[in-house]
């Protein structure tokens, strides 16, 4: 009988649940991308025009955040060997914690005390309610000189101090010829020299996957209409615009895989190195193959997941079976930085290695967890999402610089082979040094290191 | 103490208002309105909305009456002390929000529905024919999908908005209303053994959270 009337009940339930769940149809706008409503010069005039107090926003929130001061690590460099590597936690500490004090919180504790650091939260887009594609001045100015093509936004700058970006041009590094080494010759790899550089080098099949990866295309903000944020018409952009020599020049987006356009949360270019090794791509979508994402990056990095607006501004659909198909070929030739200390399985060499890198790799190994997921035998990667779970730290739902602040569930697990050269860290560039990821990941899996054990820590990944 | 802890909240709310105006970043003016008028080239004058903000208030305003209908007729139906609890905080909260909702949009003319929508009084006439722990359960599902559907319009507002006191409200009430939709989700696992992302030792209705200060952003 009891269980009669909880079935009844249950069903009363339902019925209501039902109707609840069609109540109050959203407004289509939060999916959708709304079309331009001003002719191009009154939008163009009133960006310009915001345009200093948007650059001052966001240098608040990052003089807030962060400590931007130059600290480099001295005799350290980037694979390429023209720029230092940052040192030193630049996370500003909320007032009176310490990270060790911090790391003996727990995660319930530092969210009612609300003292999870700042710099640990979602770093904003300069301007969020636009978005898009921003590009760094060094690439902006380089594809200016060689190929004559606008980067430049009349509505942001790129916000990040150059030293907490990756050195440009990055060298590269073929797996087809390690004995090499850096086949860049300093230069910016463009559609202009390209072939000059390559010829000899790659097969024909590379050679074309190279020329459509450095070919623009129309894109959300680098396009003809006048919902664009180039002052001139743009022939639109490049795959390697972003990935610059197969590494990262740290150009931002957005996430396309979320909405509304306020919780889409920022996107630092991941490096192309090594992509022969990974499964899985795109931080949120988990697409299994190069093909794919190299396909559906016209739908996504290009036009933000909104097919229309794609099919409205020019979308280029490179052909599956064979142009697809020789873009991801030549990806996947792009090796990491050379690891001499490393052995083939990846494990330091402890004839070649430091103390402090090998007491480093045995905190990765063990204490710090880091081996969890950043497995050495499969290039430091377990080809799998995580959530983080950061909502365990802080209230959801405050708003920054107009990003809302939501958990970000899973997200991939990215290599950390090559990794002192592809600052800032974490999906969405928050973390600005390595000392930042061990403070973060120190706080956030309650390891509870020593100061030691942070500093070997540092000095491991800097071999990587 | 539901009631000062819900009137601490919004006196909080209130105080971090102030702070909180550098949170809302200026939209992408390709969708303001052609002829708005300027107070600086590029900046919107006072109580200038465009549609977003006249969508956002027609459904917050909709919705926020609802809410506290809804919440009285739980005070007077509700089985459980909980839901009672829940319900009689949604009372407090929601007038006071849709009173503050109701004069922004007053100071911006945008217009003020009447009533409630189609879907609304659909779920009132359902809630009308029931009782006990039949009431609980439909009241906070149904509790749980508004704030849902509120929390996404919030979002839209603040990306999408134009006139800046009701970004602004935006901002102050999102972490409010993600603080209610948690604690609804934590009274559906408690009673109905729903799963949700936090255990519910760590988000039960009686304690203090940094939520229910107005979600001011550590730190920032």
């Amino acid at each position: 009988m009891a269980a009669f009337t909880r079935c009844l009940l249950l069903a009363a339930g339902l019925l209501v649940l039902s109707l609840a769940a069609v109540a109050d149809q959203l407004p289509p706008q939060l999916t959708y991308r709304a079309l331009p409503t001003r002719p191009f010069d009154a939008v163009r005039t009133a960006d310009e025009a915001e345009k200093p107090a948007v650059e001052q926003r966001q240098r608040a929130v990052l003089e807030e955040r962060y400590d931007l001061s130059d600290r480099p690590i001295p005799s350290v460099m980037m694979s390429g060997g023209r720029k230092s590597v940052q040192g030193g936690a630049r996370v500003k500490l909320p007032q009176g914690v310490t990270w060790d004090s911090l790391a003996q919180m727990s995660p319930d504790e530092i969210r009612r005390s609300n003292l999870f650091p700042a710099g640990f939260l979602p770093l904003p887009h300069v301007k969020q309610a636009t978005g898009g594609q921003v590009f760094p001045n060094n690439q902006i100015d380089e594809i200016a000189k060689q190929e004559n093509r606008n980067l430049r936004r009349f509505d942001v700058d790129f916000d990040l101090p150059e030293r907490f970006t990756p050195e440009f041009p990055p060298p590269i590094f073929l797996s087809s010829h390690p004995e090499l080494g850096d086949v860049s010759r300093g230069q910016l790899l463009t559609i202009k020299n390209y072939y000059a550089l390559m010829v000899g080098l790659i097969t024909p099949v590379q050679m074309e996957g190279l020329r459509l990866l450095l070919t623009p295309f129309p894109q959300e903000e680098f396009n003809q209409t006048e919902d664009r944020k180039s002052a001139d018409q743009s022939l639109g952009v490049t795959c390697l615009d972003c990935h610059s020599n197969f590494n990262t020049n740290a150009a931002f987006h957005q996430t396309p895989d979320v909405r509304p356009q306020a919780a889409r949360f920022r996107l630092d270019t991941v490096s192309l190195r090594g992509l022969f090794n990974q499964q899985i791509h795109g931080s949120k979508r988990s697409l299994r193959s190069v093909e794919d994402f190299s396909e559906f990056e016209q739908r996504t990095a290009y036009f933000n997941g909104d097919q229309m607006s794609a099919q409205r501004k020019g979308v280029n659909l490179p052909e599956r079976h064979d142009q697809t198909a020789m873009m991801a070929q030549m990806q996947n030739i792009i090796d990491f930085p050379p690891a001499p200390k490393l052995d083939p399985l990846n494990r330091l060499d402890p004839n070649k290695a430091t103390a402090e890198e090998l007491a480093g790799e045995r905190v990765f190994m063990g204490k710090g967890q880091c081996a969890a997921c950043h497995v050495p035998a499969t290039a430091f990667m377990d080809n799998n999402m995580h959530d983080l779970k950061l909502d365990r730290f802080y209230p959801v739902g405050a708003t920054v610089n107009g990003l809302v602040i939501i958990p970000e569930g899973p997200i991939k697990t990215f290599t950390l082979r090559g990794i002192k050269d592809t600052p800032p860290y974490l999906h969405d560039g928050r973390l600005l040094t390595l000392a930042d990821c061990v403070e973060f990941f120190n706080v956030v899996l309650s390891l509870k290191l020593t100061q030691d054990e942070k500093n070997d820590l540092v000095a491991y990944m800097l071999t990587l | 103490m539901t009631r000062i802890l819900a009137v601490c909240g919004l006196a909080a709310l209130a105080a971090a208002a102030p702070a909180l105006a550098q949170q809302t970043g200026v939209g992408n003016p390709a969708a303001t309105p052609a002829g708005t008028p300027e107070r600086a080239p590029g900046m919107p004058a006072a109580h200038e909305p465009n549609d977003a903000d006249r969508i956002f208030a027609r459904e917050v305003l909709i919705g926020g009456r609802a809410e506290v209908m809804f919440g009285k007729l739980a005070g007077e139906r509700a089985h459980g002390t909980a839901v009672k609890q829940f319900a009689e905080r949604m009372v407090q909260e929601h007038t006071r929000a849709g009173d503050e909702l109701m004069n922004l949009a007053k100071a911006a003319d945008v217009p003020i529905p009447e009533g409630l929508d189609r879907d609304h009084r659909t779920i009132q006439g359902e809630l009308d024919k029931l009782n006990g722990a039949a009431f609980d359960d439909a009241y906070i599902r149904g509790q749980i999908t508004d704030h849902q559907q509120t929390a996404q319009l919030l979002e839209f507002e603040i990306g999408s908005g134009q006139d800046p006191a009701l970004m602004q409200f935006a901002v102050r009430a999102l972490p409010v209303v993600m603080r209610h939709l948690q604690i609804a989700q934590t009274i559906a696992t408690e009673t109905e053994g729903v799963a949700s992302r936090i255990m519910p030792s760590e988000k039960h209705p009686g304690k203090q959270e940094p939520a229910s200060n107005g979600g001011a952003p550590p730190a920032q």
